[in-house]
């Protein structure tokens, strides 16, 4: 339920920090583990889930009221499917390359949590205002962690920054930083980091 | 060890002259910590800077063998080690605990498992990983559940697969007269792993090998061991359990297949010996049972011989280590004695 | 009654939409995805095989097509064919060059590959790839794989990357398979016509 007290920009700034979908609700950590190996792909992959996500927002806050409860479910993941689909066809035909590097993870995120908790949560329950600034709020918090996740685990795995080379000649790649362990390494420290920070917020 | 310290108010008498003798005493605070409750004379400082001493055999001679970079190694992973230590100390907000002498031995260990030309910068990466994040992160000295320098060691693998796996033979090597210095030279199981080639088992023996820092000589670290396993510092069924299964389950796959090594060579390669007398028997990731201990020892000795034999890599005594370390909670568990009077279901 | 009456047309209206805006979706970006595949394929025979100037192709089975690069006098300058195999990892296909006569090879790519980052997928490295320019495959090809240094005779070997022998013995595997089957294949086909 949408608490009364909640103002339109709070709508939009909850899903950087307070609400965060990865470091707060954990929410689609698969995509944001697997496909952080360089900053290119996290933004790639942070964009695609806002466009489904916001897309998906809008549609099933104005059809909200016409869906029977028993098949809510199933119509949502219909919709964000559809979405899913244009967006995933979008990139292998006008960005190749990164469609390759993403591979099954574009499709993936029809089953990624974040979409479809943010239509059971918000959207199903909010007018379209409010579920388009929930959408990008949230789409915008999962695309800066992922791309920042992404930008370290390249800086330390490659020694680039959106394949400019950042570090000197000298410097010994971090192998594990690009393979999936470096994903839960980094997530791990960023997650702790957040509670860290949170909790010294509070005190 | 960390410890809660509480007043022990409750057993003040409120009659009592504040100044009184008795009610000092009884003002010593309770120390309350997890267990095992067992009473020793032994501190924690005190066991560190033995094993330390233990090690000191190993370190020479790894000195003799491979000249000044084993040394440099060896002090940059020690310094290192305290500064992180001290570091993570310092944003606990706790007492300065470098005088207990474990940061020195995961610093040590450390460089040990390290080949002699490894660089220094990421040897300091792997040191401060090791601190922070296998040991502190967890809670410090005593709530580690893995082993730190492994810890350290097998980040450093994952970091830099390939020069981790590149080694120097020995300068006294006789071979190595005539060649320049830095001959890059694969381990006696690498050779045996990729090439087919054995190896001398006296020079395996006395360390004169490629290898680690500290694994190439079996001799400096049994007398270490051994030294370890008198003062009981050590529990001795793990490294006993721990070689046992290596040499019997070694013997068992060359009795079936002679490809595979002989059992000797499988107990005088790689870091086995280093493994098995100072890393298995950390008293922190290791089972507190005597039952757990064999427990742990057999279960790393079967690991080792399977990820030898089968596996991608040459060498499985890290592996080995830190998956028995995952599973020492569980074996403390189930090996537990039984409370006096629980009578068996 | 009523609700499951909705349910039910809700549901299909939903789906009926999502089918129309995807097959009209599908219309716009099929012909683009077309063309990049055959960008892609295109690139890969013309780094495998020597300069030609255009290519047919041949279908030897259901899963293999050969295509063969000729000059404008028709000359057959080489065959390129996919070879599908396991790496490290499952599923690493590779295109090969090789010399009409299948006495040597005239270039590798690798098309997609599953390999370890920083490791294994350094098979992609023009370094490791231009190794097999060359190399001799013979009717029982013997190419050594060595370890930390060059072979001795670069016909016949392949320097491993280090850290992934594995994988580049894979390559090496796929291609002594694939390009036995491959000459049978063609052998049968000529020899059938």
């Amino acid at each position: 339920m949408a608490k009364k007290s909640n103002s339109l920009t709070y709508e939009v700034v909850k899903g950087l920090w307070n609400e965060n979908p990865v470091l707060i609700q954990l929410l689609g950590l698969c995509p944001t583990l697997a496909v952080t190996n360089s900053a290119v792909n996290g933004v790639a992959m942070g964009l695609a889930t806002t466009f489904v996500l916001l897309c998906s927002s809008i549609l099933i806050s104005v059809i909200r009221k016409i869906i029977p409860a028993q098949v809510r479910i199933a119509s949502y993941i219909v919709v964000i499917a559809t979405f899913v689909t244009v967006v995933d066809k979008f990139l292998a035909a006008y960005t190749p390359d990164i469609s390759k590097a993403l591979g099954a993870f574009i499709p993936l995120i029809v089953v990624n949590c974040l979409i479809l908790g943010r239509q059971e949560a918000f959207a199903s329950k909010n007018n379209v205002g409010r579920s388009i600034l929930d959408g990008i709020g949230m789409g915008i918090g999962f695309t800066w962690v992922l791309t920042l996740l992404g930008m370290i685990r390249e800086l330390l795995g490659e020694g680039s920054i959106f394949a400019i080379s950042i570090m000197p000649e000298s410097f010994n790649t971090w192998l594990v930083m690009i393979l999936p362990p470096g994903a839960f390494l980094t997530l791990g420290i960023f997650i702790g980091l957040s509670n860290w920070i949170n909790e010294r917020r509070v005190n | 060890m960390e410890e809660k310290v509480i007043k022990n108010d409750v057993k003040v008498k409120p009659k009592k002259n504040p100044k009184d003798k008795l009610f000092k005493l009884d003002r010593q605070p309770l120390i309350i910590s997890s267990s095992p409750h067992l009473n020793t004379t032994d501190s924690v400082p005190k066991i560190m800077w033995t094993v330390i001493i233990a090690l000191l055999p190993a370190v020479v001679l790894s000195i003799y063998y491979f000249g000044l970079p084993a040394l440099w190694m060896m002090s940059t992973c020690v310094i290192s080690a305290g500064l992180a230590e001290c570091l993570m100390n310092k944003l606990k907000g706790e007492e300065f605990t470098i005088p207990d002498g474990s940061a020195v031995i995961t610093g040590l260990l450390l460089a040990m498992t390290l080949p002699p030309s490894f660089t220094l910068t990421s040897a300091i990466i792997g040191t401060v990983f090791a601190i922070v994040i296998g040991k502190h992160i967890f809670g410090g000295l005593g709530f580690n559940i893995f082993n730190p320098a492994l810890l350290g060691r097998a980040f450093l693998q994952a970091c830099f697969p390939v020069a981790i796996t590149t080694w120097t033979f020995p300068k006294t090597d006789v071979y190595l007269s005539k060649i320049v210095d830095g001959v890059t030279a694969a381990t006696p199981l690498g050779l045996f792993k990729f090439e087919g080639e054995t190896s001398d088992l006296f020079n395996m023996f006395w360390g004169n090998i490629g290898g680690s820092l500290g694994e190439t000589s079996a001799i400096s670290i049994i007398i270490g061991g051994g030294f370890l396993l008198i003062k009981k510092y050590a529990d001795w069924r793990i490294p006993v359990s721990y070689l046992g299964t290596v040499f019997l389950f070694g013997a068992i796959m060359w009795w079936i297949n002679p490809k595979y090594p002989d059992p000797t060579f499988h107990l005088l390669s790689g870091g086995l010996m280093l493994g098995a007398f100072f890393m298995a028997t950390d008293m922190v990731t290791s089972p507190i049972t005597p039952k757990g201990a064999w427990i742990f020892g057999i279960g790393a000795g079967i690991l080792l011989v399977v990820i030898r034999l089968f596996g991608g890599l040459p060498e499985g005594v890290m592996y080995s280590i830190l998956l028995m370390n995952a599973v020492t909670p569980l074996i403390n568990r189930y090996t537990r004695p039984k409370f006096f009077g629980e009578g068996s279901k | 009654m009523k609700t499951s009456a909705k349910m039910i047309i809700v549901l299909t209206v939903i789906a009926t939409l999502s089918g129309g805006i995807l097959s009209f979706w599908n219309g716009i970006t099929a012909p683009k995805i077309k063309e990049n595949r055959l960008k892609v394929l295109k690139k890969a025979i013309s780094t495998v095989l020597p300069k030609y100037d255009n290519y047919e192709e041949l279908k030897l089975s259901e899963e293999i097509t050969l295509y063969i690069g000729k000059t404008l006098k028709e000359e057959t300058v080489g065959f390129a064919f996919k070879a599908k195999g396991n790496g490290f990892s499952p599923d690493l296909t590779l295109m090969v060059g090789i010399l009409p006569d299948f006495s040597a090879l005239t270039g590798i790519e690798i098309l997609e590959q599953t390999e370890t980052p920083g490791l294994g997928n350094k098979i992609e490295d023009d370094e490791f790839r231009e190794q097999f320019v060359g190399l001799l495959m013979g009717i029982e090809p013997n190419i050594a794989v060595v370890k930390n240094r060059k072979p001795k005779n670069p016909q016949k070997g392949i320097q491993a990357l280090s850290g992934a022998t594995i994988s580049s013995k894979a390559v090496v595997f796929i291609i002594i398979e694939q390009v036995k089957i491959v000459q049978n294949l063609y052998n049968q086909k000529m020899a059938g016509i």
